[in-house]
This record gives C-alpha cells, sequence and structure tokens, in this order.
C-alpha cells in the first residue's frame, strides 16, 4: 500500500545498515533468499529487509478530561503525597523522575494524580511494565480509579491491535509498537527482567515517547544505569524510604568461604554453623542457589546431616508444578527450610524469614536480586531485623552494591 | 562458545570422544542442553504403525480409522518426538513468524536417525506456494536439506488451505491436494523403489496418506514409508 495516502505518515526501510528500525537490534539473520531479518522482534511480525516501517506521527487530540478522569477518593499518607506532588510537578516542567520506593510503600496510588494531570491537558499516558501479571494487577486498579476512561490494555498473550486510547497498560515489549505516541511514559518495577539489561526493550521505551514526552521510573532498586542517569541530571530521584511499619532495613551480613559450599554431599561446617543458628532461633530459613539443578542435591544434603535431624525441607523453582502449593506450605510453617532460586527474590512475604544465599558472588544475582532478596527479611512490625547472610567465594561489585544501596536507603 | 537459537544463551557443547577422531565436519550445535531436555523423545511403547506413544503396544484410535478406510494398507510412520508444548511452540516460531534459523535446531533434533533411514527416494512433503511465498523458504526441505538428498517429487495445489489452520474433522475430510511434479528425473529403476516421505509433524495423517496416495499413483510398485519429526 502506497502510504503517502495518509498525511503525517513517514516511512522508513525496516533494516537499515545491519540494524532493525523497529526494535534497534543488530540483525545477522538470513532467509535463503539473502535478505536478512529480525529475530529479536519476529513475535510482531517479520522484518525483512527491503520492508518498510511506517509510522504515522499524527498529532491525536483527546478530550481534555475534567480532574483528568480521576474517580479515585481514597487518601495518601504524607510522605506518599510529597512524592505524588513532586511527581505532577516535574511532569510540568517536562523532567524525568525515578521513583526508588520500597516495596510495599503505595507506588499506584502515588501515580493517580500524576496520570489524571497528564490526561486534563488531553494528552496521551503509558504505563508500561516487563511482566504481564504486573500489567494484569495495575489495570482493575487503574480502571477503578478512572472509572470513565477507556484504557488500553495490552500484553503478548492476548493478542489486540493497539488502539487510540488516552491511556494505555502494557508490558514493555508492546512498546515496540508505539512510535512518539505518549506524553507521559510511567515504567514500573523497571530494574526487572526482562527490562532490565535488554537493549531492544530500553529503544522500544525510547521510541514510545514524544520527543517533548516525560518518561517517570518507578523501582525498589535502581540499576546502574538509573543511578547513571541520576547523576548525569536527566533524572529527577524522588526517594521514598521507609517500610509501612517505618523500620530499617536489614543490612546484609557477609561471608567469605575458601573451601566449596557442598562437597561430596556434605554441606561446609561454616555454612551448616548458619543454618543450624537460624533454625535453633526459630526463623524459617530461605536458602537461595544459583540453579535449579543445585536445590535437590541441597535438599538431600540438608537432609542428611544430624543436627538437623526432624527439621523439614523442600525444595521449589519456577516450573515446579506444586510451586504455589510449596510457597504456601512455608508460609503456613509446615517445613523450616526452603530452598530456592531467584524465582522467590520478589513479590512474596513470609513471617520471620531469615535468608542465606549460596554463592552470592555467581552473576545470576544482579544488585536487583541481592536487594531484593534480602527485603524478604523484617518485613514484619514486630520482628523488623534479622538475618541476611551473603556467602561468597570472592568478593565482587554487585555484593558491594547490594550493601551499599541497603545502607542509604537506611540513612 | 555456542549461543543457543531457542533461549539466546551461550553455552559449552558437550564433546563426544568419537567427534574428536571423526572425519565428518560437526557444525556447530546451536541448541543448549537445557532447551533439548523439553523435548520429549517417544517411548517404547507405541502404536506399531504411526508411533503414537499409547498405554499399550497396540494400534491407535487414528490408524483404527486409516485401517477402515484403506481395508489394511497403512502407512508406516516413524517418529521421534511428543509433540508438547515446546515443541509447540517451536513450530509457532518457525512456521507461522517464519523464523527460518530455526531450521537448525531440528535438523539437530533429526540428523542422526534420519540419516540413519534407507530408501531410494526420500521426498519431502511441499509447502503450499502462497505459504512459500510468504514465507521465502520451504518449511520441511529446509530441515531435511543436506541430511539426505531429497527428490522433491510431490507439489501442492496452489490455493489449498494450511493443515495446522483446520480442525480434525476438516482435516480428515480433506480431499486430495498433491501433484506428481513431472519434470523431476529419478533414473530408469522406477520398480520396486523404497521410498520415505518426510514430514515435520504427523497429527491425524491425513496429510501423509495424501501424499502417499498420490506417489502409489505413479508409482505402483514402490513401497513407501514416512518419517516424522513429532507425533
Amino acid at each position: 500500500m502506497d502510504s503517502s495516502i495518509f498525511k503525517e505518515t513517514s516511512k522508513i526501510a525496516v533494516i537499515e545498515n545491519g540494524k532493525c528500525n523497529r526494535c534497534g537490534s543488530a540483525v545477522k539473520s538470513e532467509l535463503p533468499n539473502g535478505k536478512l531479518y529480525c529475530r529479536k522482534c519476529i513475535g510482531i511480525g517479520r522484518a525483512v529487509e527491503g520492508d518498510y516501517l511506517v509510522r504515522n506521527q499524527e498529532r491525536i487530540s483527546f478530550s481534555k478530561l475534567s480532574n483528568g478522569g480521576l474517580t479515585w477518593h481514597g487518601e495518601l499518607t504524607t510522605l506518599q503525597k510529597q512524592i505524588s506532588d513532586q511527581l505532577v510537578l516535574n511532569f510540568q516542567n517536562k523532567e524525568n523522575s525515578l521513583v526508588h520506593a520500597v516495596t510495599g510503600a503505595g507506588k499506584t496510588e502515588m501515580l493517580f494524580n500524576l496520570i489524571s494531570e497528564c490526561l486534563k491537558k488531553g494528552q496521551r499516558a503509558c504505563i508500561a511494565t516487563p511482566r504481564i501479571d504486573v500489567v494484569n494487577e495495575l489495570y482493575p486498579r487503574f480502571k477503578e480509579a478512572f472509572f470513565n476512561v477507556k484504557i488500553g490494555k495490552y500484553h503478548g498473550r492476548e493478542f489486540k491491535k493497539p488502539d487510540l486510547d488516552q491511556l494505555t497498560i502494557c508490558t514493555t515489549h508492546q512498546l515496540m509498537k508505539f512510535y512518539q505516541a505518549f506524553d507521559l511514559l510511567v515504567i514500573d518495577e523497571v530494574d526487572s527482567f526482562p527490562y532490565a539489561g535488554d537493549p531492544q526493550l530500553h529503544f522500544a521505551a525510547k521510541q514510545a515517547v514524544k520527543i517533548e514526552g516525560v518518561r517517570a521510573y518507578l523501582t525498589a532498586t535502581p540499576t546502574e544505569d538509573l543511578l547513571q542517569e541520576i547523576k548525569q541530571g536527566r533524572l529527577k530521584l524522588l526517594k521514598l524510604n521507609r517500610r509501612f511499619h517505618g523500620g530499617l532495613l536489614p543490612v546484609p551480613k557477609e561471608k567469605l568461604f575458601l573451601r566449596a559450599y557442598l562437597k561430596k554431599n556434605q554441606i561446609n561446617p561454616n555454612l551448616m554453623k548458619e543454618i543450624v543458628n537460624t533454625i535453633k532461633k526459630d526463623h524459617p530459613l530461605l536458602l537461595f542457589v544459583p540453579r535449579i539443578e543445585q536445590i535437590p542435591v541441597y535438599v538431600k544434603a540438608l537432609q542428611r546431616e544430624k543436627q538437623l535431624e526432624n527439621i523439614k525441607i523442600a525444595g521449589v523453582h519456577a516450573s515446579d508444578p506444586d510451586r504455589i502449593q510449596k510457597v504456601q506450605d512455608f508460609r503456613d510453617r509446615k517445613f523450616q527450610i526452603l530452598v530456592t532460586t531467584t524465582i522467590l527474590e520478589r513479590g512474596v512475604t513470609f513471617k520471620n524469614v531469615w535468608v542465606i544465599i549460596v554463592a552470592a558472588d555467581d552473576p545470576i544475582y544482579t544488585i536487583a536480586s541481592l536487594v531484593q532478596i534480602a527485603g524478604r527479611v523484617g518485613r514484619a512490625k514486630e520482628d523488623s531485623d534479622g538475618l541476611v547472610l551473603y556467602c561468597y567465594h570472592k568478593y565482587n561489585k554487585n555484593i558491594r552494591g547490594a550493601i551499599k544501596q541497603i545502607r542509604e536507603m537506611n540513612q | 562458545m555456542n549461543q543457543c537459537l531457542l533461549c539466546d544463551q551461550e553455552f559449552i557443547a558437550p564433546i563426544m570422544f568419537h567427534q574428536i577422531f571423526s572425519l565428518t565436519k560437526l557444525s556447530p550445535s546451536q541448541l543448549c542442553p537445557h532447551c533439548l531436555s523439553k523435548f520429549e523423545k517417544l517411548n517404547k511403547i507405541c502404536c506399531p504403525i504411526c508411533s503414537k506413544n499409547t498405554e499399550e503396544a497396540k494400534i491407535c484410535a487414528d490408524c483404527q480409522l486409516w485401517q477402515e478406510k484403506y481395508q489394511g494398507n497403512l502407512l508406516k510412520n516413524i517418529a521421534l518426538y511428543r509433540y508438547n508444548n515446546y515443541f509447540h511452540d517451536l513450530m509457532v516460531a518457525y512456521k507461522r513468524y517464519g523464523d527460518f534459523e530455526l531450521h537448525h535446531v531440528l535438523k539437530e533434533l533429526c540428523q542422526s536417525d534420519v540419516r540413519k533411514l534407507q530408501a531410494d527416494l526420500y521426498v519431502p512433503i511441499p509447502t503450499s506456494p502462497e505459504h512459500q511465498a510468504q514465507r521465502k523458504f520451504d518449511t520441511v526441505s529446509a530441515i531435511f536439506e543436506g541430511i539426505v538428498p531429497l527428490t522433491p517429487l510431490l507439489k501442492k495445489k496452489s490455493g489449498s488451505k494450511a493443515q495446522g489452520e483446520k480442525n480434525r474433522q476438516q482435516r480428515l475430510r480433506n480431499s486430495q491436494s498433491f501433484l506428481i511434479d513431472k519434470n523431476i528425473e529419478i533414473g530408469e529403476n522406477v520398480n520396486n523403489l523404497n521410498i520415505i516421505l518426510l514430514d515435520d509433524i504427523y497429527t491425524t495423517g491425513a496429510t501423509l496418506y495424501h501424499a502417499r496416495d498420490k506417489l502409489q499413483e505413479g508409482f505402483p510398485n514402490a513401497v513407501i514409508k514416512s518419517f516424522t519429526i513429532c507425533r
């Protein structure tokens, strides 16, 4: 189709100089006819060398909603209100923000005024997040808070063509379908997989906002590149560093191990000492190991330990069919030790739990993972402290960075 | 270090002892052991006709239907893997999205078994011209090319819908959609040929039975069997 019949559309080659103009990835794959194609964004239609990317840059004016369509009547705490006001102010001044708030601080509610400010002006807003579950969780809450606004909800599990919605809630992958479309782009859980460290998604996020548009990021554990942007003054930092109970985050303990954590099915005695100590003090223990295959090995080794007689031990991983049940059983104290991987790093609460990370120097643990794991401890008001132990062979910058970040949040 | 085409992660391919001394040059693996382990091999207890995994080693329900229709003239099919969710995802990416590179993965999954097949002719199941024009490659030939010499005796009539777009009933009701390509030379001896049909997935068997019928018209004395990666 000849795109020139649409006014204000632009047309560019989709693959140019070995790069995909839709997702920004380097393109190396070839079809038998010698044409390059992009594997990275193939899920939204194969982009082949010679094809064109047609973009609609028409300025759509939405109706200026009174009160920005906000129908929410709840109240913010003083701390939440400070952040909320600052977000609105930054948006008015066309400044980008990073909200660094501990988990459970009520981030969603702090967004309502910001979104309403955008819709009030007849502008277009989008809330994106790396995880589909988060989209599904955010949508009903915004639907309720903005009762009369039509919200577009998009993620890979339910196919829907993108529409001209004034408010969009979607995964970061879906942003590839938008080009200079939003006046305001909010990215929630910006530190989480797969957005963090994925240049393709960062490219998509950059492309989706209008040139004069504003970005706001939300996270409990900012990544290094975001902290860098703050230093360079391209992002304004808004901090909410108190848990709802007002207590401090427990600072992790580090421990150097010269010998293997596990040798011939025997747990290292120094590691055993820490495990036994936790159990003696009657705290349930989450033991993090880097890889799924190690879970059964550790479970078996722990079960053979004399000092842990009568202690119930289990392991759980991402594709475990009994995952939800096991997590619930651990919560109900049906067993005392749960061996797991990073799947339990965020979004779970266990009362009085203590954690030990075996091989915290493994590359699988980013600063964000280490902070999130530490964040499992001390979440209850009456028990706001506890053991977070990072075991390592070789001290690295992620361990240092995580501890530094936790200390800073406590100041 | 190799990179896995399915999960994008880098891995070190395990090296077998015999590979070190082997004269044939191996193409580097593009499927990591973790992704490989997600594909389930069919087990020995299966339908003796089509390799479908069954409770007992008895003729499966699909083959019983074919038995009625063809008065016992069944098509023997060899298959390797169960069509589980991982396989489904792989085939969707390969065929629907047209991720041509994935033919390397499918090759890796089946090549050692395909090499063991003894036949005079290896005939791939063709794709419709419309699909081929859209994808810019032939899905089945791309997998088996280079493993065994292919003889593209069959062609698909244009305008026939893909099997994947139809339900079970529609597939079974389907009429013949293959043609024999008269331009292909197959040498002198056309009597008592051993022919193996090659395809990716065996679902109801309709495609392969139609392909066999067409070939049998052209080569009445040929012995025809089939091979599919999945069942």
